[in-house]
């Protein structure tokens, strides 16, 4: 059986070009699963570190959903309940800092107020300095070592806290590793004792209790007592396995994504096997139809083809593990750059390691059995004749196609992120199925298009382009193969385009259309309406509208929304927000008078809620509040994971718990912005608000979302990478083919020069052909990929430039592509070729 | 008639490994404008190879070959291309047209290459003169495949024909058709040196096909071992070559 094996290595060897881009490819392919399966698992220990910081050894956590917090009768409660061995209770908020002796703080900081007897015995806090705070009420702090590298502050500095409370001078005693106890502070935390903080802030609640159980008790028993008991405050309780679930669902997109992209390559990769194979097993028919007439059956040339995938397989899977360490080191930084998700360097596994080979291994077999079994057909006659049929081996390969498109499916699921869900799973699959239907219609396009962009080639190399546009067009199903890997890299790339130009634009466009202002005010902690705030500002010359904005958590039939207490009539005299349905001045009139609420579309039918429909809210203290939807408006202020229900300042206030404002927008009286801005800006400092203009907002957003899809774009670069390497393999097959054909045109009179600028010309067309269909594709992915998702509401556009760069891109990658073929062909013999039989 | 093609003790020797062939060991001869020229000789007696070499298509190792006064052993792979482009035709033993071609494209190759366009003007007469030439008119719009082993070969010699070359070499052209076939497309080679001053050269092991020829150059072991004048003749008899070939012992 295995009597071919050192044939098939010697026919490897033979092609040493070949199966080096050959293993490339896949070592490109298993590179890029391993770096996704790498990233997945330094975001997901990330996240778990989080957690563990979060919650500690916590069993369950009461967290306060208003921000005055939970009461002292609610800590009182948590800690009557039976079952509850320990309630640490904590309060952060944020505020900006003084120096003794008067510097600027850096930038605002966390102030977490704990009680330094209970919360060491839920929470570590290790210190690379100094010592812990000792008792409540004592003047100290702990500052994480970011906040100190960043701030210049040591063991002993002194700094002032200034809320709305008194300010409080304290006296920095320890230092705690790294970026502290918080996730989301930006590693600058200041950490009191509780009853300073209560001080600081003037407040007497706290942001939540985290609770250890009576050991040998269910938290869920306990969980259904603090139900009972806790009727005061509304409160959120969780478990530690509910925070993961939170924390992994806002990194589930993006390793949704990345995961995406590595099955995507590893399709490409595939695809590379698949048609070196054939290429090599059409190649070689004589030589397995002289085998079979010397006597080998076909498990031995079953064999024979099969070892020689088992070599490439084992080398690029070996190879791929190198490139997908580096390449995942490349991606980590990115992630961490981008901060699109907590990310520390992996611990890798044996496991992880061992599971990107064998999918390497296993994806380049699945790859291997069609031209390996095409391979046992060959009969001894076949080596007597001089092309085998084209028909049957196009059916073939397609049809395999979808074999090797459900074997990476079914692979890419196993290997699925966790966090990411079934919905994003379902959209990947979507998205990865229409790669496929592309790639498989795509000979039905290639005689046309190629005659379509070919034109351009007509006007100066009328021979070249007849002559590349007919072999192209000779054999539709090799060419859809090779063209089909570009074609799927060049999609991801336009899709992925697609998805990131709408959503920058999406993001300007709305928030010009949701604020009623040029400029924002951001305050770090709640603005009362009653403060002088809102008068001062409106004082300053040039500055007309000032209106008070705040965003915050709403929950309703026992999900969380995103919410907006906002001014109707400030919003009616500015002419904002596009309304679909009610009457926009009834609407915003409703906001101001209480008991209505306007919703954006999508939020909207994703409740299944309509104008006149009611909103039914309860409070802690059996409070209850129904809001009538007055209106539905296209798009509504943006929220942390969706669109704000807008309500009124007096339900706000009243009924939901809010304090103040976190932002204002801000109208300069027209003509006035440049002459008004800098006075404004001044005046906003002093009031400690931090301004931006609405530009820059909208600058930031597309630039930290352009950041993001930079980095998806660069990795769907890769499988455009391989797709160049099938590029280079086929076309190169396509010259030894055609070797006598070349001889011809050489003998004829052609020059090398000649020769080798048709095969560039196919290359050319190959390439944009590829792009056409790839663009095609991306513009159908990336529509796929915004309407199965979730939140926002997205129109898509086709992204014009990208669009563009993919065409050139395309045709670059395979001109370059054909570089080698190219001089191959411009160096074959004419003696040979025409002697060649 | 003036001389076309010379050659001056070509030379050739290939090294394929270890050891080395002496294709050619030093061959000379002159061919005349309008002549019919035959080589013949058993396989490995080097006709190929001369053919190769008088056509530009390789370089001799050691020699010259002048073809319309142009020392090809001097020129670069380029101007020998060019050369080969304007001043020869080639016809082969196997594949010698472009599969994706049709009749026409496939004989108005050589103008495309050049740059001009065989669509238009003289050079559309020329195309459609030599199709009449090879009789293959009504089947302009066939592709090889759909044509036999002989229509093709003689679109091939319309091909070679139809930049009216100085010289037509045709190696073994009817090593691949049938007895009746290679007849046909003999008339046509000789057809077009009788009656349009065509100089060809032929390689053959056939004596029926060296019987065309004016004369025949006999090779054996990398050497013109004699020459045989047949003179310009109706009748292709091949009596007195094979009466000649075995006076020589061949």
């Amino acid at each position: 059986m295995l009597a071919l094996v050192p044939l098939a290595w010697r026919s490897l060897t033979a092609r040493r070009v070949r199966t080096l881009l050959t293993v490339i490819g896949i070592a490109l392919g298993v590179g890029m699963l391993y770096a996704s399966l790498a990233t997945s698992l330094g975001i997901e220990q990330a996240v778990d570190r989080t957690v563990l910081e979060m919650i500690g050894r916590a069993d369950l956590r009461v967290a306060a959903f208003e921000e005055q917090g939970l009461s002292e009768a609610s800590v009182a409660a948590i800690r009557a309940t039976p079952g509850v061995a320990l309630a640490a209770p904590s309060l952060e908020r944020r505020l900006y800092v003084r120096r003794a002796g008067g510097g600027t703080a850096a930038g605002p900081v966390t102030v977490l107020g704990i009680d330094p007897v209970l919360n060491p015995q839920v929470h570590d806090m290790p210190l690379v300095n100094g010592s812990a705070i000792t008792s409540a009420g004592e003047p100290s702090a702990l500052i994480t070592e970011r906040l100190a590298r960043e701030d210049g502050y040591g063991i002993g500095s002194e700094l002032t806290l200034q809320a709305a409370g008194e300010p409080m001078k304290i006296k920095i005693v320890g230092i705690v590793a790294g970026d502290g106890p918080i996730n989301g502070a930006a590693g600058r935390t200041v950490i009191v004792a509780i009853g300073l903080a209560h001080k600081v802030f003037a407040a007497t609640g706290v942001t939540r209790v985290d609770i250890r159980v009576v050991d040998g008790t269910s938290p869920t028993t306990v969980t259904a007592a603090l139900t009972s008991r806790l009727t005061a405050d509304p409160y959120v309780l969780s478990t530690p396995p509910d925070l993961e679930a939170s924390l992994r669902a806002t990194t589930a997109d993006f390793q949704a994504t990345l995961a995406m992209i590595a099955a995507v390559s590893l399709f490409v990769g595939a695809f590379l096997v698949f048609n070196t194979l054939s290429l090599t097993v059409i190649e070689r028919s004589r030589e397995v139809g002289l085998l079979r007439a010397a006597g080998a059956t076909r498990l031995q040339v079953l064999w024979y083809v099969m070892s020689g995938a088992m070599v490439l397989g084992v080398l690029g899977s070996l190879l791929g593990l190198g490139t997908g360490a580096a390449l995942g080191s490349l991606v980590g930084m990115g992630v961490q750059a981008t901060g699109a998700a907590p990310y520390e360097q992996p611990r890798l596994s044996a496991e992880t390691v061992a599971i990107a080979a064998w999918i390497g291994l296993f994806v380049t077999l699945v790859a291997a059995l069609e031209p390996a079994w095409r391979a046992t057909r060959i009969t001894a006659i076949e080596s007597l004749r001089l092309r085998i049929d084209p028909g049957s081996a196009r059916r073939a390969r397609l049809r395999w196609l979808v074999v090797i498109f459900v074997s990476v499916g079914a692979v890419g699921l196993l290997a699925w992120p966790r966090a990411a869900g079934d919905l994003m799973a379902l959209r990947s699959l979507a998205v990865y199925g229409l790669l496929l239907v592309a790639t498989i219609l795509s000979p039905l396009f290639i005689a046309p298009l190629a005659r379509i962009v070919g034109l351009p080639f007509v006007v100066l190399m009328r021979l070249d382009e007849r002559l590349a546009r007919g072999s192209l067009s000779r054999d539709r199903s090799r060419t859809a193969l090779t063209m089909g890997a570009l074609s799927v890299g060049l999609a991801m790339i336009v899709a992925i385009g697609g998805v990131a130009q709408e959503a920058r634009a999406t993001a300007t466009a709305w928030l010009a259309n949701v604020i009623p202002g040029d400029e924002i005010a951001t305050s770090i902690r709640p603005v009362g309406l009653g403060e002088p705030v809102t008068v001062a500002l409106k004082a300053i010359p040039g500055v007309g509208s000032v209106t008070p904005i705040a965003t915050f958590d709403i929950a309703f039939r026992g999900v969380r929304l995103d919410a907006a207490a906002v001014v109707g009539a400030d919003f009616l005299s500015d002419n904002r927000l596009s309304f679909e349905e009610g009457s926009r001045s009834d609407a915003l009139n409703g906001l101001d008078t209480g008991g209505s609420a306007i919703l954006a579309r999508s939020t909207a039918d994703r409740l299944g809620l309509r104008v006149g429909s009611t909103m039914a809210f309860t409070g802690g203290a059996g409070k209850a509040l129904n809001l009538r939807v007055a209106g539905i408006v296209e798009r509504s202020i943006p929220g942390r994971s969706g669109e704000t229900v807008l309500v009124g300042w007096t339900d706000a206030t009243g009924f939901f718990g809010i304090d103040g404002a976190d932002f204002f927008a801000v109208r300069y009286l027209p003509g006035r912005q440049a002459s008004t801005q800098g006075a404004f800006e001044d005046a906003a400092r002093s009031l400690a608000l931090e301004p931006a203009t609405l530009n820059r907002v909208q600058g930031a957003v597309t630039d930290a979302l352009g950041r993001v899809f930079g980095l998806f774009d660069a990795l769907a670069l890769i499988a455009v990478l391989i797709a160049a390497l099938g590029i280079v393999n086929t076309l190169s097959m396509s010259v030894l083919e055609r070797v006598r054909e070349l001889g011809i045109l050489r003998a004829t009179g052609m020059t090398g020069r000649q020769v080798a600028r048709m095969v560039m010309v196919e290359a050319g067309i190959l390439g944009l052909v590829g792009s056409v269909i790839g663009i095609g594709t991306g513009l159908a992915a990336g529509a796929m990929m915004m309407g199965l998702g979730t939140g926002f509401r997205i129109a898509f556009e086709p992204p014009w430039l990208i669009m563009g760069l993919a065409v050139a891109l395309g045709f670059l990658v395979s001109m370059a592509a054909a570089y080698y073929p190219a001089r191959l062909a411009s160096r074959i013999s004419i003696i040979r070729a025409v002697q060649f039989e | 008639m003036p001389t076309i093609l010379q050659a001056r003790d070509l030379t050739k020797l290939y090294q394929p490994g270890m050891t080395s062939v002496d294709a050619l060991r030093g061959v000379s001869l002159d061919i005349q404008e309008g002549e019919f020229v035959a080589l013949m000789g058993p396989s490995g007696s080097g006709k190929s190879t001369l053919l190769q070499l008088l056509g530009g298509l390789d370089q001799p190792s050691s020699g010259d070959v002048i073809l319309a006064g142009q020392q090809i052993s001097r020129l670069s792979e380029d101007q020998a291309t060019r050369l080969r482009r304007s001043e020869t035709g080639f016809v082969f033993q196997f594949f010698n047209l472009i599969p994706l071609l049709d009749v026409t494209e496939n004989i108005g190759l050589p103008f495309r290459i050049a740059g001009q366009n065989p669509n238009k003007g003289e050079l559309k007469t020329r195309i459609a003169d030599v199709i009449d030439l090879v009789d293959l008119k009504g089947k302009e719009r066939h592709k090889p495949d759909q044509l036999s082993a002989g229509e093709q070969q003689r679109v091939a010699v319309a091909r070679a024909l139809v930049t009216r070359p100085a010289i037509l070499f045709a190696d073994e052209p009817t090593g691949n058709l049938d007895y009746h076939t290679g007849l046909e497309l003999l008339d046509a080679l000789w057809a077009s040196c009788h009656d349009r001053g065509q100089t060809v050269v032929l390689v053959t092991h056939d004596s029926k096909a060296a019987a065309y020829a004016d004369r025949v150059l006999v090779m054996n072991d990398g050497r013109i071992h004699d020459q045989i004048v047949l003179g310009r003749r109706e009748t292709h008899e091949t009596g007195p070559l094979i009466a000649r070939l075995a006076q020589l012992g061949l």
